[in-house]
């Protein structure tokens, strides 16, 4: 075991793939930074830092080094992933997928299906996203909502560097395209890593917390958040299962809907606006599977229906937080 | 420029099956039989045979909407397109792409696309994985006068020339994009002068005229393959039919269509150039035309006949291994 | 303040939370020139030098080398060489670092302790005016809403509605009309360590460790070989205690042949007999026991005992029993034996069965006397201690099935007893008082069975008349 940032989970994994698979192939912006000025390659190593020294490694052929062309480069994901390469292309923020959406929804999503089944396309499409360190409306956003809507895409959100790690090492392997979404304020969150390869099955969630009054269902950073909130909330007596997604498509409804019957009690936390997202379709799926189990009415803990606001004060009162959750599940308890 | 009895047979038979299978195709849609949208090619053959005679099945080639032509001269089962179009159960996309989305993997087709600009990103991503594998293999993303506009196009140029991809940017002009007119859409004097500007070698060429594609083609093929960077070519072409069928064409001049079919005719202009030099005689190529016909003939029957795909279907092919 | 200035740690890139001064390269007291370097600090992604941005002079090292802050924390303080050491310190001492938590950082909030207030308000009190269909004309409150509050009579004006625009649902309405939730706590749960080598849900994992079963090389039911709940509940040892849909049909309903023990064999000889030898007649009665209860209150405060309504009720029997000289009787065959004091038995229901056991010279005992001998009776009979003369020469007996929830009931005479009196519930009933008003007032319901042999239709309503007085004015039989 060793203990490691996300971030550095994720690159680690990338070196893996990369010295397993000569066949996978890492595109994106500043992956490697620094190309073509006299700073040289690898001069800032990936903005994000999980890309250091791949380049250093695998070369130019594999570390692909791209302008800002983000529906070329997710374009050329697809065409790498069609004739025989496994790409992992980087999207820097997740909010530019507005500039490449018709290369994922139209296109790579797409392939295998139109094509009658004939076609393969295992391409991985890491995205940076979220809230939280006041990069504004543009450069803030959770688009899972809107992914996992897309039939053809698979969609992953890990939320802690041992989750990272395997289940990006079975999106690489996965033969079908897959978002990888990566939250910027879990990258510097520590954790234990085991060592040597792993994967993470997905539509497989974790239970992060146990308990039989309550269950909290929440994905990427709002994992840590609900377990905050659930460990306050176990020294009022209340005790609530919190059940991480890890992948949003294909969902684990198995482990959310068995804990439903247990608790009688739903709050489901999603950093995205409230409308036609992840939060809506799980309440939409425990009141319409578990019903007769439900005690009290489903309770949505969401951002509101506003982009992201900048100033500090404004961004806190944006997102969800620990003790909105608590309200939420305090909310379930006093149902009449 | 040498190229074989043969070859030249097989460049026409390729030819004439595009140029049947369109206006079979326009008669037949008629009917109401066939569903959906449907673009034709009739008129450009010129240009998917010059430059597929180039290309063998690990080169890959992207199309647009108007992707029929491209998909016969890869050497895509002509019968089993026709099924597709027809939307049956074993069209070769099992009926679920239709005319739009038409594609074989192991033709190296990587599939018609609904979206215009869709295709060169994907070409670019093929010819990254060919410079990868580095048998000289290359992609060729066939576009239009319309997709020229398209900022993905433009991406994708500038990521090519970038990364020294060996991709083809094939641009038929055939005048029209959609139902607006070259002289108003495209701001600059050509096509291919934008694609110098973005890094690459480009080409100019008659697309009517298969002896001069296939001619100019050779040398583009050869500097690509040669990894000395990706390439352009314009094609001067036409289009017989409107942007779908369906289309009034009331954007066409006077007796222009007339004029096209007399002046502009890939076919007539083979058989002429073929004739003049001696290169195969009329016997042949006849005889090639009653086989295409009869090919044709026989797709049509079949597709009007067979079956289609069931409900069940609706679920399939989605994902490869889901939960 | 003179020339001092703030050396913080600087913020490198949206993300940088915190850095290290790794080297004080200026040292303390030292000065500089603009353009070298003051320190070099680390991140956990960089490492960089702190140019100086002007000539001056460091005066105080805040922050030693090695040593970790957040962003906007004070590392040193830099003054001209006159400004007094004092002002430095005093200006160290009350800096305040600017707040650069992001809604991740540090300083994001934990979990609220105290339960919210719901918003919506309690039905209200009784006495406002009746709620009517036109209660509620202008308020945004939506058509089934507005009739459930009429019909349940809750003053919707008080509701903070949930819907848009702060619209009043049904669903409000339905709230504020109800009790407040009483829920049943069970509090968190240790998360079972994971072993994420075995595929199974998260519920099936713990089911597993609830009940000690070991999932290695188990194959599960779900999409890829995942283990289910389902999976867990088949390798249980009792498989039987989850509901089966045919368990009706499954059961064994084969009865257990057990032979009836020997008090079990006289109690049921004696009640046969009685019951098919001694005519029996019934004479029903209500009693107003309100001020019995009252009594029994107060008289066990004053007396410093606790005796049981039915302790009261047997020195009330016993006073009225030796009023009635022809109902204190014992009956043998054709002999009538009248006593001079009231022997009562007490019907107790023991683990064996029901027995009587009797209290004797009633009349004779005060009412803790009663009490005591009473609660000796029952232990008695709760260890199988009761004696032969426990049991003999009692003349009624009271038995009381009221605490069990039973109305009224008609007992069987424990002969050779002239009587007995079956004690019902108590019920709250609304009674007319003499002034004609109206009261609720706890009725005992009473029922004798007396042997017709010896005691006639008159003596036992005679008999019944004096209780009855006796119970409702207490004082009577004290």
């Amino acid at each position: 075991m060793a203990e490691l940032m996300l971030r550095e989970a994720i690159l680690q994994t990338l070196f893996a793939e990369m010295e397993r698979d000569e066949n996978v192939v890492v595109l994106g912006e500043d992956i490697v930074g620094g190309m073509g000025t006299e700073g040289g390659p690898e001069a800032i190593g990936g903005i994000w830092g999980t890309s250091t020294g791949l380049y250093d490694k695998f070369g130019g052929d594999r570390v692909i080094d791209t302008p800002i062309s983000e529906s070329a480069i997710i374009g050329a994901a697809g065409g790498l992933g069609l004739t025989g390469k496994r790409p992992v292309a980087e999207i820097m923020f997740a909010d530019f997928l507005g500039v490449c959406m018709d290369q994922i929804w139209n296109q790579m999503a797409k392939f295998r299906y139109m094509f009658g089944g004939k076609t393969e396309c295992p391409a991985v499409v890491r995205m940076i996203y979220g809230a939280g360190l006041n990069a504004a409306a543009q450069h803030s956003q959770a688009p899972h909502g809107i992914l996992t809507s897309m039939p053809g895409l698979k969609v992953v959100m890990p939320s802690t560097p041992a989750d990272a790690k395997g289940l990006l090492t079975t999106a690489i392997r996965d033969q079908d395209p897959v978002i990888f979404l990566e939250h910027k304020a879990l990258y510097a969150e520590k954790g234990e890593v085991p060592e040597g390869e792993y994967t993470i099955p997905f539509g497989h969630a974790r239970l992060a917390h146990a308990g039989e009054d309550v269950t909290i269902v929440a994905a990427g950073l709002m994992v840590k958040f609900a377990t905050k909130a659930a460990q306050g909330l176990a020294e009022q007596g209340i005790g609530c299962d919190v059940i991480d997604l890890r992948t949003t498509s294909p969902l684990d409804e198995e482990a959310i809907l068995d804990s439903v019957e247990n608790t009688g009690r739903l709050v489901v936390v999603d950093e995205s606006p409230p409308r036609c997202g992840l939060a809506t379709d799980i309440v939409s799926l425990v009141t319409n599977k578990a019903y007769a189990s439900l005690k009290a009415p489903p309770e949505m803990v969401t951002s509101p229906h506003t982009p992201v606001p900048f100033a500090r004060e404004l961004e806190k009162a944006y997102l969800p937080s620990p003790g909105k959750i608590a309200d939420a599940v305090q909310r379930t308890l006093a149902w009449k | 420029m040498q190229i074989s009895e043969d070859a030249l047979k097989q460049a026409y038979r390729q030819m004439k099956t595009i140029r049947m299978f369109e206006e079979r195709l326009h008669d037949e849609i008629m009917t109401g039989e066939i569903a959906g949208f449907t673009h034709l090619y009739a008129g450009q053959e010129a240009v998917a045979v010059g430059v597929c005679e180039h290309l063998d099945y690990n080169d890959t080639i992207a199309s647009t909407h108007r992707g029929h032509g491209h998909c016969i001269a890869k050497g895509c089962d002509v019968r089993g397109m026709m099924l597709e179009i027809y939307g049956r159960a074993d069209g070769i996309c099992k009926g679920k792409g239709g005319s739009m989305h038409i594609a074989d993997i192991e033709k190296g087709m990587l599939g018609a696309n609904g979206i215009v600009g869709g295709g060169p990103p994907i070409v670019v991503g093929a010819a990254l994985a060919a410079k990868l594998y580095g048998d000289g293999r290359l992609a060729v993303a066939f576009s239009g006068d319309g997709a020229c506009n398209q900022g993905t196009t433009f991406e994708a140029m500038n990521l090519a020339v970038v990364t020294n991809a060996p991709a083809i940017f094939a641009f038929e002009n055939n005048h029209y994009s959609e139902h607006t007119g070259v002289a108003y859409a495209v701001g600059s004097k050509d096509i291919a002068s934008r694609a110098e500007s973005f890094g690459m070698k480009a080409w100019r060429v008659d697309g009517c005229d298969f002896f001069k594609v296939y001619e100019t083609m050779g040398e583009v093929v050869d500097h690509v393959r040669a990894g000395k960077g990706p390439a352009a070519v314009e094609f001067d072409t036409e289009r017989f039919f409107g942007h779908f069928e369906g289309d009034p064409q009331n954007y066409r001049g006077e007796g222009e269509i007339a004029r096209l079919r007399e002046e502009r005719d890939s076919i007539k202009i083979f058989r002429e150039h073929a004739a003049k030099n001696k290169l195969v005689s009329k016997k042949d190529l006849d005889a090639i035309d009653k086989e295409v016909s009869d090919l044709i003939d026989k797709s049509v029957e079949e597709s009007r006949a067979a079956a289609p795909p069931t409900a069940e279907d609706v679920l399939t092919d989605v994902y490869i291994d889901y939960i | 303040m003179k020339n001092i200035k703030a050396f913080t740690m600087p913020k490198w890139g949206i993300e940088m939370q915190e850095g290290t001064i790794s080297e004080w390269v200026v040292k303390e007291g030292q000065s500089f020139k603009k353009g070298e370097i003051i320190a070099l600090i680390e991140t956990d992604k960089i490492s960089n030098e702190v140019e100086a941005e002007f000539d001056g002079v460091l005066r105080k090292i805040v922050t030693p080398s090695g040593q970790t802050e957040p962003v906007g924390a004070l590392l040193g303080v830099f003054g001209d060489t006159d400004v007094p050491d004092g002002e430095i310190e005093t200006f160290a001492q009350s800096f305040e670092a600017a707040d650069t938590g992001t809604a991740v950082g540090r300083n994001s909030d934990s979990a609220a302790p105290a339960p919210v207030e719901t918003s919506v308000a309690e039905a209200p009190a009784p006495s406002a005016p009746a709620i009517s269909d036109t209660s509620f004309d202008n308020l945004n409150i939506s058509p089934k809403a507005r009739e459930l509050a009429i019909e349940l009579q809750v003053d919707a004006t008080q509701i903070s509605g949930s819907g848009r625009n702060g619209r009043i649902t049904y669903q409000d309405v339905h709230q504020a009309s109800r009790p407040d939730a009483a829920v049943d706590l069970g509090g968190a749960l240790p998360v079972p360590a994971d072993d994420e080598s075995i595929f199974a849900s998260p519920l099936a994992k713990r089911l597993a460790a609830m009940n000690g079963i070991d999932l290695k090389g188990v194959t599960g039911s779900g999409a890829r070989g995942r283990i289910r709940k389902e999976d867990v509940f088949a390798l249980l040892p009792d498989a039987g205690a989850r509901p089966q849909a045919s368990l009706a049909e499954n059961a064994d309903n084969t009865p257990q042949i057990v032979e009836m023990d020997k008090i079990r064999k006289v109690i049921a000889k004696r009640l046969t007999e009685a019951k098919s030898t001694i005519p029996h007649f019934y004479i029903r009665s209500d009693f107003d026991v309100e001020n019995l209860l009252e009594f029994r209150r107060i008289g066990n405060k004053v007396l410093s005992t606790k005796a049981s309504l039915n302790d009261y009720l047997v020195k009330a029997v016993g006073r009225a029993l030796v009023e009635h000289p022809d109902v204190n009787v014992q009956v043998h065959d054709d002999k009538i034996h009248y006593y001079p004091h009231a022997n009562v038995g007490v019907a107790i229901a023991a683990k064996s069965g029901l027995i009587t056991p009797v209290v004797k010279n009633v009349d004779l005992m005060d009412i803790s006397d009663i009490s005591r001998a009473t609660t000796q009776l029952i232990k008695k009979a709760n260890t199988g201690k009761l004696g032969f003369a426990d049991l003999e020469g009692g003349t009624l007996t009271i038995s009381n099935l009221g605490m069990m929830g039973v109305d009224q009931f008609d007992a069987i005479i424990n002969p050779p007893q002239g009587s007995i009196l079956a004690i019902g519930g108590i019920s709250r009933v609304m009674t007319e008082m003499e002034d004609g008003s109206g009261e609720f007032r706890s009725k005992l319901s009473v029922a004798m069975s007396c042997d017709h042999r010896a005691i006639d239709g008159a003596a036992g309503a005679k008999f019944m008349a004096t209780l009855k007085s006796m119970i409702e004015d207490p004082e009577l039989f004290f």
